[in-house]
C-alpha cells in the first residue's frame, strides 16, 4: 500500500473528529529546528463541507478492537485498514508544514492491542518530532481512554493540546452504544491531565518545559441519543469550569453505520441544532452567559427559529432597552446584534461622542436585530418598552414564499384533449 | 483645485500631505500612480489641475513624527493599515482625518475611534488586518529545484511585506520567498535576512507550482477530508473566497489532468478542465497559466 493511499484511508477515518483549532500555543521555533505556534490560531484551508482544516488530522491506525455503534472504524465494519509507520507520518507532517499547508499535527488512533500500547505509539511519534527533528509546530494529541498516567504525562510534555472525547452526552447512552466504554474511563485521563496542568502552571518557572500550553478539549455527538440541549449545555459548562477545558465541540450525528440502536441511515445530520448549540457555547465563553440562563427545565431545548441570544432577550423584556451611552459593557454584550468587537468600540467611543444610529450602522452592528433592544433619543415612544410577542416576528427569518407550479392542479376541460 | 499624483507608497503619501501644508495647496483629490495594474482607469476630473509630488524621506519622517506625537502609535498603525487597502479615495479619507487632527479644535479628537472621519478608516483597517491574518494560512510554498520554498499569492490588499515576521519566526533556518503576483514584488528570506524583491517574470513561478509531488498528496488528503453528508459549497465560498483558489493546490483540478502539457490543453481549451466543477473564473485563470507555460 503506498503512502498516498494510506493517507487517504487514515485521513478519511479521522475526519469525524471535529476539533481543528490551532490556538492557544505560542511556542517558539526550537533552536536548529523550525515551526512555531500562533496564539490566535491559523486556519489554512476549508474542506468542501465548509469546515476549516488547520492541522494534518489523521489516525495512526484504524484497526480498532472496539465496536462502538456510532463510529466508522468499529471492528465490525468492512473497511480498508491501514497503519502508518512513525517515519512516514513524521516525514509527511514536516513536508506539509514546510509548504505551509498545515499548522501542525492532529494525531489520534483507533485502539490497537491495549490502550497503553496505542498511547505509547502516539507518544513515540510526537516525541521524535519534538526531540529529534526539533519541530515546533502545533501538536494535538488524543489521549486514549485507559492509558496509564506515565504515558499521559509524557504526552502532555510534547503536545500542545490534548483531548479525550466524551462522545455521547450521557453515561447510560454511551454504555448502550459503546459497550467497551464508560464515563469513568473517559473522565480519568481528562481529570488527570487537568490536575497536572493546574499543578504545572502554578509552579511555573521561566524555563520549565511546557505542559499542554493549549489545554484540553473534548467532543460530543449530538442527535445520536435522546439528550436535550439543556443536558448538553450543562455538561459542557461543567467541563469549562471543572476540567478547565478550552473548547467543547459538538458534532451533529452523521449516519454512517446501519445500526438499530441509532437513527436511521437515511436521516439528515442535525446541522441546525449543532449550529444553535455552538451559538449557545459562544454565549458561555465570550458573552458571560451562564448555561442556566440560556436554558432551564421549563424550556430545555434551543429555539430553532431564533438564535439563543435573541431567545434570551425575548424572555427578559425587563432587561431592555439598554442605553448605549450609560450601560456597562456586560449589558451591551447582551443586546442581540451587538458582538464583542462592536461592544468594545461602543464603550471606547462613547467617552468622546454620543453613539448614534448611523455610527452603529458604520460599525457593523446588525441594526435589524439590535434596534428593538437599545435606547437612544431617536427611539419612538412606542418602542421604549419591549413587547416580546410584537418583536419576535421581526427577528424570525421570513419563510420564502413558495413558488407554486402553474399546472400542478390543472384539470383539462376536455378529458384526453392533451394526449391527442 | 488640484489633483495630486504621487508614487503610491506610504512615504509618498505622507510627503503629499506635508507639501499640502507647506505650500497651502488647495487639494481636490489625491491619486496614486501605480507601477502595476490598470493604468489610471480613474477618470481624471476636468476641473482639477494635475500636480505631481515626489516622495521625500525627510518630509515623510517629519509628518510621521507629528502624527505619532499627536495621536500615538496605534492610530498611526490604523492609518497605515487603511492605506494598504489601496481603495480608491482612501487617501482623501486619511487626509480628512489628519486635517481635523492638526486643526486641534478638540484635544480628545485623536483618541476617538467613532469620529466621523476615523470610523470608516477603522473599519477598512480592520478588514486589511483580517486579510493579513488570512494570508498567514493561505500562503502555499512549493519547493523549487534549488531547494528554496517559493509561494505565489494574490492578496486583496497590499499586505505581503507584513507577512515577513511570522514566517521568519516559523522558518528561521530556511530559504523562502513570498511573491505578490498582482503587485509584482515579494519578500525573500535567505541567510537570516529578509529583503524586498521585485518580480520580472511571474510565469516562471507558475511553472514550479505544478511540479511539486507533495502538492498532489495534499490535494488527495484534502479531498478525503470532506464529509459528503455535510457538503456546503456556500459556506466554503464564504470562508475561502474563490479569488484565492488560483494559488491553492487543494482547490485545483486533479493534478493528472494538468500534466498533459501546455500545448495540448491550450488547443482543447476548456475541455481539459471541464471535468471538475470549478467556477469559470478559476478555470479561466488556470488555462491562462498553462498558456504561459507552453509559450
Amino acid at each position: 500500500m503506498d503512502l498516498r493511499e494510506k493517507l487517504n484511508i487514515l485521513g478519511d477515518a479521522a475526519k469525524y473528529d471535529v476539533s481543528c483549532s490551532s490556538s492557544g500555543s505560542s511556542r517558539c521555533a526550537p533552536k536548529g529546528g523550525f515551526g512555531c505556534g500562533c496564539d490566535a490560531g491559523i486556519c489554512h484551508t476549508w474542506a468542501a463541507d465548509g469546515r476549516c482544516i488547520s492541522l494534518l488530522k489523521v489516525l495512526f491506525s484504524n484497526a480498532c478492537k472496539y465496536d462502538c455503534a456510532y463510529c466508522v472504524n468499529r471492528r465490525s465494519n468492512d473497511i480498508p485498514r491501514a497503519t502508518f509507520t512513525p517515519k512516514e507520518l513524521i516525514d509527511l507532517t514536516m513536508e506539509f508544514y514546510r509548504r505551509n499547508y498545515i499548522e501542525g499535527l492532529f494525531l489520534s488512533s483507533a485502539v490497537v492491542g491495549s490502550p497503553d500500547n496505542t498511547m505509547e505509539l502516539l507518544v513515540r511519534v510526537v516525541k521524535e518530532l519534538r526531540t529529534v527533528h526539533h519541530f515546533g509546530g502545533y501538536i494535538h494529541l488524543k489521549a486514549i481512554p485507559g492509558a496509564s498516567a506515565r504515558l499521559l504525562f509524557e504526552a502532555g510534555l510534547y503536545a500542545d493540546r490534548s483531548s479525550v472525547n466524551i462522545e455521547i452526552p450521557s453515561d447510560s447512552a454511551l454504555q448502550y452504544l459503546a459497550p467497551e466504554k464508560n464515563y469513568e474511563s473517559i473522565y480519568r485521563p481528562m481529570n488527570y491531565l487537568a490536575e497536572r496542568k493546574i499543578g504545572y502552571d502554578s509552579d511555573h518557572a521561566r524555563h520549565s518545559p511546557k505542559f499542554l500550553p493549549a489545554g484540553q478539549s473534548t467532543q460530543m455527538i449530538v442527535g445520536a441519543s435522546g439528550e436535550t440541549d439543556l443536558q448538553i449545555l450543562r455538561l459542557s459548562a461543567g467541563f469549562y469550569q471543572q476540567q478547565q477545558m478550552k473548547r467543547v465541540y459538538f458534532s451533529g450525528y452523521v449516519p454512517i453505520n446501519a445500526d438499530k440502536r441509532l437513527p436511521a441511515i437515511s436521516s439528515k445530520p442535525p446541522l441546525l441544532r449543532e449550529h444553535r448549540l455552538y451559538q449557545a457555547d459562544w454565549l458561555m465563553r465570550f458573552y458571560n452567559f451562564r448555561h442556566d440562563e440560556i436554558l432551564d427545565e421549563s424550556n430545555p431545548n434551543l429555539d430553532v427559529d431564533l438564535d439563543p441570544k435573541a431567545m434570551w432577550a425575548l424572555r427578559h423584556p425587563e432587561f431592555f432597552p439598554v442605553d448605549l451611552q450609560t450601560a456597562d459593557y456586560e449589558s451591551i454584550l447582551r443586546v442581540p446584534g451587538i458582538g464583542v468587537k462592536s461592544a468594545r468600540l461602543i464603550v471606547s467611543g462613547r467617552r468622546f461622542s454620543r453613539i448614534r444610529l448611523e455610527t452603529l450602522k458604520k460599525m457593523g452592528v446588525v441594526l435589524k436585530r439590535a434596534k428593538y433592544f437599545i435606547y437612544h433619543p431617536d427611539t419612538p415612544a412606542s418602542l421604549r418598552r419591549l413587547y416580546p410577542e410584537m418583536v419576535r416576528p421581526f427577528l424570525v427569518a421570513k419563510k420564502r414564499p413558495e413558488q407554486l407550479g402553474l399546472f400542478d392542479n390543472f384539470v383539462p376541460a376536455l378529458p384526453g384533449a392533451l394526449s391527442r | 483645485m488640484l489633483v495630486i499624483h504621487y508614487d503610491s507608497t506610504f512615504d509618498g503619501f505622507l510627503s503629499v500631505v506635508f507639501e499640502i501644508y507647506r505650500q497651502h495647496l488647495d487639494v481636490g483629490d489625491i491619486v496614486p500612480v501605480r507601477p502595476y495594474g490598470v493604468a489610471q482607469s480613474v477618470p481624471t476630473d476636468l476641473f482639477l489641475q494635475p500636480f505631481r509630488v515626489e516622495s521625500d524621506e525627510e518630509s515623510a519622517r517629519r509628518l510621521r513624527r507629528a502624527i505619532l506625537n499627536l495621536a500615538g502609535e496605534d492610530v498611526f498603525a490604523v492609518l497605515d493599515a487603511a492605506f494598504r487597502s489601496e481603495e480608491p479615495g482612501v487617501e482623501m479619507k486619511i487626509f480628512a482625518y489628519l486635517r481635523k487632527l492638526f486643526a486641534g479644535d478638540d484635544p480628545a479628537y485623536a483618541r476617538n475611534p467613532t469620529s466621523e472621519e476615523m470610523l470608516p478608516l477603522f473599519c477598512i483597517a480592520r478588514s486589511v488586518r483580517r486579510e493579513q491574518g488570512f494570508m498567514l494560512g493561505a500562503v502555499r510554498f512549493c519547493k523549487a529545484p534549488d531547494g528554496m520554498y517559493i509561494a505565489a499569492v494574490e492578496p486583496k490588499y497590499n499586505v505581503v511585506d507584513l507577512l515577513a515576521p511570522h514566517f521568519r519566526s516559523r522558518f528561521p533556518n530556511g530559504r523562502w520567498a513570498i511573491v505578490d503576483m498582482v503587485r509584482r514584488y515579494g519578500i525573500c528570506y535567505e541567510n537570516s535576512r529578509t529583503q524586498l524583491v521585485s518580480v520580472a517574470d511571474p510565469a516562471a513561478i507558475a511553472g514550479i507550482e505544478r511540479a511539486d509531488s507533495v502538492a498532489r498528496m495534499w490535494k488527495s488528503y484534502y479531498d478525503s477530508m470532506a464529509i459528503k453528508e455535510r457538503l456546503n459549497p456556500e459556506l466554503l465560498r464564504r470562508c475561502l473566497p474563490v479569488r484565492y483558489w488560483k494559488h491553492l493546490p487543494e482547490r485545483q483540478v486533479d493534478a493528472s489532468s494538468l500534466v498533459i502539457g501546455g500545448r495540448n490543453s491550450e488547443k482543447r481549451g476548456d475541455n481539459g478542465l471541464g471535468g471538475a466543477n470549478l467556477p469559470s473564473a478559476v478555470a479561466r485563470s488556470r488555462s491562462i497559466a498553462l498558456t504561459h507555460a507552453g509559450t
